[in-house]
């Protein structure tokens, strides 16, 4: 929501189905609650963090991945969509018989409007409101920058959307002793991440071509001969700085000098 | 004007926003049924604010089709964003507009529970 930031969780607590809600905000990140035991939750971690399930997460965390219906059928032509009754646009027509507002999104700053600034504006601005919830602010990138979050066990790392391009929009960086081309899926603009055995990088058209002969486009990755292979993904979200920053405070920043 | 290259969004989303937004001025929140802690390290409870509650409803999915079809059929387009995960019952997509509004989706697949956060 605020910071684009979402993942993919297990609902289940020792086994049985707990129901998920929004409940508010903290850190400008919005609040999960289960009507089963009134948790409070952090949506991106999966970890209880207020009430009687502290200690306890919901997991494991997956993948939740940016893309266009024409990346997601090129990936998996067997992907399936759940579309609910609220209103939506498709092809320049309208879809969906409620609108219940109002959403996170827009391309403004303004209270109540939303519950939070765009992903798609760079150069939003945080509400009063969501300001009064951020605890201690890492400031070696701006607040509302935006890029693509990786994590593993014992590494989270900030990939700035700005770095990503000035290194020509496909590079390879190790993460935990493996190889991880991070790229800009060229159809939906977005950063991502993906574990490759390769040397170099380069952008090639729509997609990227590694130095193995192997292409990656619309998270499709194929060997020299156009053979697809399997993929396999670190966990990763396009995220603002502050709410991954503030999620796995002291995290590493590609491009920094403390690296 | 300039056109943000990170994410495009289109001008029928960008209308879609400014009526629903005018539609969320001054819509009260619901107070919060918190329970009294305990809270995990880093989470302050007098930080939390209860914004947005009640505003949102979680998706629970009963049914889904065939993202092919869909297109097909002409209710999702080529360029429409969606929002993919893999679940027990194989690869799953929201569209990114409507999980705008839910902000969590969740259901079974293959016998086993998923959620989506966004």
């Amino acid at each position: 929501m605020v910071c684009n930031s979402g993942t993919s969780l297990v609902p289940t607590v020792d086994g049985r189905t707990h129901h998920f809600y929004h409940v508010g905000i903290h850190d400008a990140l919005f609040v999960m609650q289960d009507a089963e035991t009134k948790t409070l939750w952090n949506h991106i971690t999966g970890e209880a963090v207020y009430g009687p399930l502290v200690g306890r997460s919901i997991g494991p965390i997956s993948n939740l991945l940016h893309m266009t219906v024409k990346q997601a059928l090129a990936m998996d032509p067997a992907t399936r969509v759940a579309i609910s009754d609220q209103m939506y646009f498709a092809g320049g027509r309208r879809f969906g018989t409620v609108s219940r507002g109002p959403r996170a999104g827009g391309s403004g700053n303004g209270e109540g409007a939303r519950l939070g600034p765009s992903p798609d504006n760079p150069n939003a601005a945080m509400t009063d409101r969501f300001a009064a919830t951020l605890g201690k602010e890492d400031l070696r990138r701006p607040r509302m920058d935006m890029g693509l979050g990786v994590w593993t066990g014992t590494t989270s790392r900030y990939y700035a959307i700005d770095r990503i391009r000035a290194r020509g929009e496909a590079f390879l960086d190790r993460i935990d002793g493996r190889t991880v081309l991070i790229y800009v899926e060229a159809v939906s603009n977005t950063p991502a991440a993906l574990f490759v055995n390769a040397r170099s990088a380069r952008r090639e058209g729509r997609g990227v071509r590694l130095d193995d002969g192997s292409r990656v486009e619309s998270g499709v990755l194929t060997d020299r001969t156009g053979g697809r292979q399997p993929v396999e993904r670190p966990q990763q979200m396009f995220t603002r700085w502050y709410g991954f920053s503030l999620t796995f405070p002291g995290c590493e920043v590609f491009g920094d000098e403390q690296r | 004007m300039t056109v943000n290259p990170v994410l495009s969004t289109s001008l029928a989303a960008v209308v879609a926003v400014a009526v629903m937004s005018a539609q969320g001025q001054n819509r009260p929140f619901k107070p919060v049924d918190l329970p009294n802690g305990p809270a995990k390290a880093g989470f302050d409870i007098a930080r939390f604010s209860s914004a947005g509650n009640g505003w949102f409803e979680t998706f629970y999915v009963t049914q889904t089709q065939p993202l092919r079809d869909t297109l097909t059929a002409g209710k999702v387009a080529d360029d429409t964003r969606l929002l993919v995960t893999e679940t027990a019952g194989g690869r799953l997509a929201l569209l990114t507009e409507q999980m705008a509004f839910h902000h969590i989706a969740q259901g079974s697949a293959g016998g086993k529970d998923w959620l989506v956060s966004f």
